[in-house]
């Protein structure tokens, strides 16, 4: 999207680029056993919470399909 | 007023030798000034350590990406899928839609959820956002914008407000009244200024301050009541398309998605960029945190989604198939995060498992692209809005329980 970098804007987005870098780089991370073993943790155990997976009452559901009834 | 320079020229005096030249708009500690380019290059200079130059700064960046790579493999000691392998499989699901919301007149663009569970707020590409109650199809506000393409509309979290924003450069804000017949426009209040368009816009915790995204490569958060900038966040090299903001109980974080490719991790306080991610091969039309604030999911032009771990630094799945060949414009989670939603350009909206990384529904309906997608705040339904100007209220049909392989009508 920028146009045309001369060479003195370079040096300046080199040394932003070297900071950012930096910052990252000093980042701690976690091996991805141990998280990925979380995210699955947490799915489960929000599970029971989450409608369009354990579903909803019919008595809430206020789309329900109407069904037809039956006079004795 | 917030904008990112890119290379802009104009002619004039020089604001440090006084010398008339073609000048540089640059920035120095927030304060613009206009420089010739000969002393922009002794100001950087001067700001390099002895034995630095520009090849030196290229060595070292190259030699600090390739070591993020080797720290970031590393930590890949199994795959996501891998891990999910014991849990059960999804059953297809069972949301059919319950509800055709009509009534823009053009593409819609965008939509959001209020806290109460039944309104939702829409914009448009005719200039018109509509704050409707999706139980009874009602149009309970609605006010038009002096621009077209309103590429971005938020609910406040007290449900008294709604922002939007798209190509007049700015975000604004509305009061809902509950004066039916009062003209919203009067109580409008101006609060970004960008200097291209504001492509997303939310509100962080409380009603007082906005967050946007814009296609000037910045995003900036916004206090609603004085208009003032609070902050700035720099770093995209192009147009940034999305923003979400962590869930609250994970501290004052958002991520943000571009044409650059690339999703960048901010800390509102600080303005730092502290996490960037470079997976996507086309632009990032849509980021969106996972319910824990531990992950985020992207969508792309390059028809993949892609889900990112926060803590393992690293992309740990990518959502694709060789039958979609068209990008995904937006993304969202069900409430626990074990589905992720993601709407296409090819009108479809896909549910994807999002720990197996295998497709489980794919939804019909909507007869152009579906440009936004976002669950309810209880969970219970799904809302798409589309290019075919309708939204699509998603919802149960029958009942099911605890397995949910077993309905009955």
């Amino acid at each position: 999207m920028s146009g045309k970098t001369c060479s003195s804007n370079s040096v300046i987005q080199a040394q932003k680029l070297v900071d950012q870098l930096r910052v990252e780089a000093d980042m701690e991370r976690m091996k991805i056993s141990l998280t990925a073993a979380d995210l699955v943790r947490y799915c489960q155990e929000q599970r029971r919470h989450d409608p369009l997976l354990a579903g909803i009452a019919a008595s809430s559901n206020p789309f329900k399909d109407k069904k037809s009834c039956v006079l004795l | 007023m917030c904008d990112q320079t890119f290379v802009a020229i104009t002619f004039g005096p020089c604001d440090c030798c006084g010398k008339a030249s073609p000048l540089m708009n640059i920035y120095i500690k927030s304060e613009a000034t206009n420089y010739c380019s000969f002393c922009v290059e002794v100001m950087a200079t001067q700001g390099l350590q002895a034995g630095e130059s520009a090849a030196s700064l290229k060595k070292e960046s190259d030699s600090l990406k390739k070591k993020l790579e080797e720290e970031r493999a590393k930590l890949s000691d199994i795959e996501l899928s891998q891990v999910a392998e014991k849990i059960e499989v999804l059953a297809p699901l069972s949301i059919k839609t319950r509800r055709v919301l009509k009534g823009h007149g053009n593409k819609v663009l965008c939509m959001d959820w209020c806290k109460d569970k039944r309104r939702l707020v829409s914009s448009s590409q005719d200039g018109k956002v509509i704050v409707w109650d999706a139980f009874t199809l009602n149009k309970e506000h609605g006010v038009t914008l002096p621009c077209t393409w309103v590429l971005a509309c938020a609910y406040a979290p007290s449900g008294c407000a709604v922002a939007c924003g798209g190509l007049d450069n700015k975000c604004s804000v509305f009061p809902l009244s509950l004066d039916k017949n009062e003209n919203l426009n009067t109580k409008k209040k101006s609060v970004a200024m960008h200097t291209n368009y504001v492509s997303g816009c939310t509100f962080t915790s409380s009603d007082m301050q906005i967050l946007t995204s814009s296609g000037d490569g910045t995003c900036a958060l916004w206090d609603v009541e004085s208009g003032q900038l609070l902050q700035s966040f720099h770093g995209h090299t192009a147009d940034v398309l999305s923003l979400d903001l962590a869930p609250s109980e994970t501290g004052n974080t958002f991520v943000s998605g571009g044409c650059d490719r690339k999703a960048n991790v901010w800390d509102m306080r600080s303005g730092q960029n502290i996490q960037s991610f470079e997976c996507h091969e086309s632009d990032i039309n849509c980021v969106k945190y996972y319910p824990s604030g531990d992950a985020f999911a992207s969508a792309s032009d390059d028809a993949t989604c892609r889900f990112y771990d926060l803590r393992a630094d690293r992309e740990v799945a990518v959502y694709q198939k060789d039958s979609i060949i068209f990008g995904a414009s937006t993304v969202d989670f069900s409430l626990s995060g074990r589905l992720l939603f993601a709407g296409y350009n090819d009108y479809t909206i896909n549910a994807w498992d999002v720990l197996k990384g295998t497709r489980v529904s794919a939804l019909f309906g909507h007869e152009n692209r579906v440009s936004r997608v976002r669950v309810s705040p209880d969970g219970t339904a799904l809302c798409s809005a589309s290019w075919d100007n309708t939204l699509r209220y998603l919802g149960f049909g029958w009942a099911t329980y605890s397995t949910v392989s077993k309905g009955f009508r």
